[in-house]
């Protein structure tokens, strides 16, 4: 009897699950199965599955949606960020790691203290000093901004990585004769590997899919990126949804195959931030 | 030891410069200068190609019998106590769940996450499709219960615009909260949760006295950080609704991006005004936050 009544316990509790997996990604299988249908098939019934795949629509978005340009221009200003956010946050961890100087908690609690800055705090007066500087309306002063707006994170997860390494192996590099860049370059940044990933799918995916300070620091439609470019076509067609459907999907299938490729590495690196 | 070190550090400091430089000019320009020239800001009034004109503290009284800027600190600060509490709560429980050894559990921790990974512009796109009138999925769904009379136009009516758009919240991010929760549950000692099951303590009975007492620390750090973050919210609700209808969804940071660069007030000055004060406002709930939980646990040691 007992025993029935935790198996039953136990169905219960799994038909929840199943039905809160619906709930999570049930839109986004939604999304994917519209992106593969036309708009007049998708009116004539919005919930069913495509019957045949139309993959001319991914080539139609990129090729006469302008979503190619939109692409490239997220890839160059996510990883530009990404890769410079990580070589300066990675010296700067190393240091406030390893070296005991004067002010060494003051420079860390003053950069990681704006994690919590509400982004408009600084969005109107990078506008008004990218304006003056020649930098609105273009990617480079974007990428900048980005890497301003992440630093804080990045410092925050590779110092708690490098002050974790043993000073034990730093010394013994330095009886060896190693100078202080060769043992951050040779010993420090390589142990360091997989702090040193989760930063960058972290920063990676949240510059990708960031919104608020491109929609305002990009204006010409050539230098939007991805998610601008959506919103746009979203506001262009609105009722072609279909079409909005192939586009958002384009914009979301780099972080897909990342997540499938790197599903614990990707969720490590995103709740970094919140588990101590 | 310390002394050797000390020592050492003496004749570093160009290495130090070297390393820390770049991330600290970085700083300096990218986030300390800006800040303070918006704070500096809120005291003029900033028109294109008029010289800013200093008025004191003329802002921050407009400020104050604004009435927009007072229902977007409403609609705000609503979000900001609602979603982060029925995030954890929800979190936290899906955590107990696969905890209790759920089959497919690895598949369902990368299914409930995924949310957390897709763009705004996105979600905001999807669920404002099945917000849809006519064919919406909520709307359908209601249909199909023969509860014809519940539909709405959940997106464009004053009512249930804010509601609507608190779900799509807790939709993205309570998966964040699970695997946070999840890596809690499973620091848990393990003699703790077996004791308690000798004790034929039930399935809820378990939460409620050994998990969440335990993880306490955890669940108030994670509503701390749901609490901020959502004080920010901005582009679910630019992207679905605007604002609109009638300002039932303004919030603080729509509406700072309105006054700055959507209305054709063009003054700069007004919504560095409105930031300065929010600024300072989820500054002061941090602190009194870091406060009272440091004085709590003070007090269970």
């Amino acid at each position: 009897m007992k025993q029935l009544s935790r198996l039953s316990v136990r169905s219960a509790l799994f038909i929840l699950l199943v039905l809160y997996t619906a709930y999570a990604i049930g839109p986004l299988i939604w999304l994917g199965s519209m992106s593969l249908r036309t708009t007049s098939e998708i009116d004539s019934s919005h919930y069913a599955l495509p019957n045949t795949f139309h993959w001319w629509k991914f080539h139609e978005a990129w090729a006469n949606s302008n979503y190619n340009n939109y692409f490239w221009n997220s890839v160059f200003v996510a990883t530009t960020s990404v890769l410079v956010l990580v070589v300066i946050g990675a010296m700067a961890g190393y240091c406030l790691a390893r070296y005991p100087f004067r002010g060494n908690r003051a420079v860390f609690f003053a950069i990681f203290s704006t994690i919590m800055l509400p982004p408009q705090i600084t969005v109107i007066s990078l506008f008004q000093i990218l304006v003056k500087y020649g930098l609105f309306d273009t990617l480079t002063g974007l990428t900048l901004v980005y890497i301003g707006v992440q630093m804080p994170i990045t410092l925050y997860i590779l110092e708690g990585f490098f002050k974790r390494i043993p000073r034990d192996l730093f010394d013994a590099a330095k009886i060896d004769g190693y100078g202080d860049f060769e043992i951050f370059w040779r010993i420090g940044l390589p142990i360091a590997m997989p702090a040193v990933v989760t930063v960058m799918i972290l920063n990676f995916i949240l510059l990708w899919n960031e919104f608020l300070y491109a929609v305002v620091l990009i204006t010409s439609d050539e230098k939007r990126t991805l998610p601008l470019g959506v919103q746009k076509f979203m506001g262009d067609q609105f009722s072609d949804i279909g079409m909005v459907a192939t586009g958002a999907m384009i914009s979301i299938i780099p972080v897909i195959i990342a997540y499938a490729f790197f599903s614990e590495k990707i969720i490590q690196g995103m709740t970094a931030g919140a588990v101590k | 030891m310390s002394i050797w070190y000390r020592r050492e550090s003496n004749g570093q400091w160009p290495i130090i410069a070297l390393f820390v430089g770049p991330a600290l000019l970085g700083y300096i320009l990218l986030t300390i200068y800006p800040v303070l020239l918006t704070i500096y800001n809120s005291f003029f009034e900033i028109r294109p190609r008029n010289a800013a004109a200093f008025i004191g503290w003329k802002n921050y009284a407009a400020l104050a019998s604004d009435r927009t800027f007072w229902l977007a600190v409403r609609h705000t600060l609503i979000w900001a106590l609602v979603a982060p509490v029925l995030e954890v709560v929800l979190g936290l429980l899906l955590a107990v769940t696969i905890y209790a050894r759920a089959p497919l559990g690895r598949f369902f921790r990368v299914a409930w996450f995924s949310p957390v990974l897709i763009s705004y512009v996105v979600v905001a796109i999807m669920w404002s499709w099945l917000y849809n009138y006519d064919w919406g999925l909520v709307n359908a769904g209601l249909r199909a219960l023969n509860l014809e009379g519940l539909q709405r136009s959940w997106l464009g009516e004053p009512g249930t615009a804010l509601w609507a758009l608190i779900v799509v919240d807790v939709w993205k991010w309570t998966g964040f909260h699970l695997i946070v929760c999840l890596a809690a549950v499973h620091g848990l000692p393990q003699e703790v949760i077996e004791s308690a099951e000798m004790d034929n303590c039930g399935w809820l009975g378990k939460i409620y006295f050994i998990v969440v007492p335990m993880l306490a620390p955890t669940l108030i750090g994670l509503l701390v950080l749901g609490f901020v973050g959502k004080m920010k919210v901005f582009d679910l609700v630019w992207i679905m609704t605007q604002g609109g209808p009638l300002w039932s969804t303004e919030t603080v940071s729509t509406y700072v991006y309105k006054r700055a660069f959507d209305w054709n007030t063009f003054d700069l000055g007004y919504p560095c005004g409105i930031a300065t004060v929010w600024f300072a406002a989820i500054l002061l709930c941090v602190i009194l936050f870091t406060t009272v939980f440091r004085q709590r646990e003070k007090l269970e040691y």
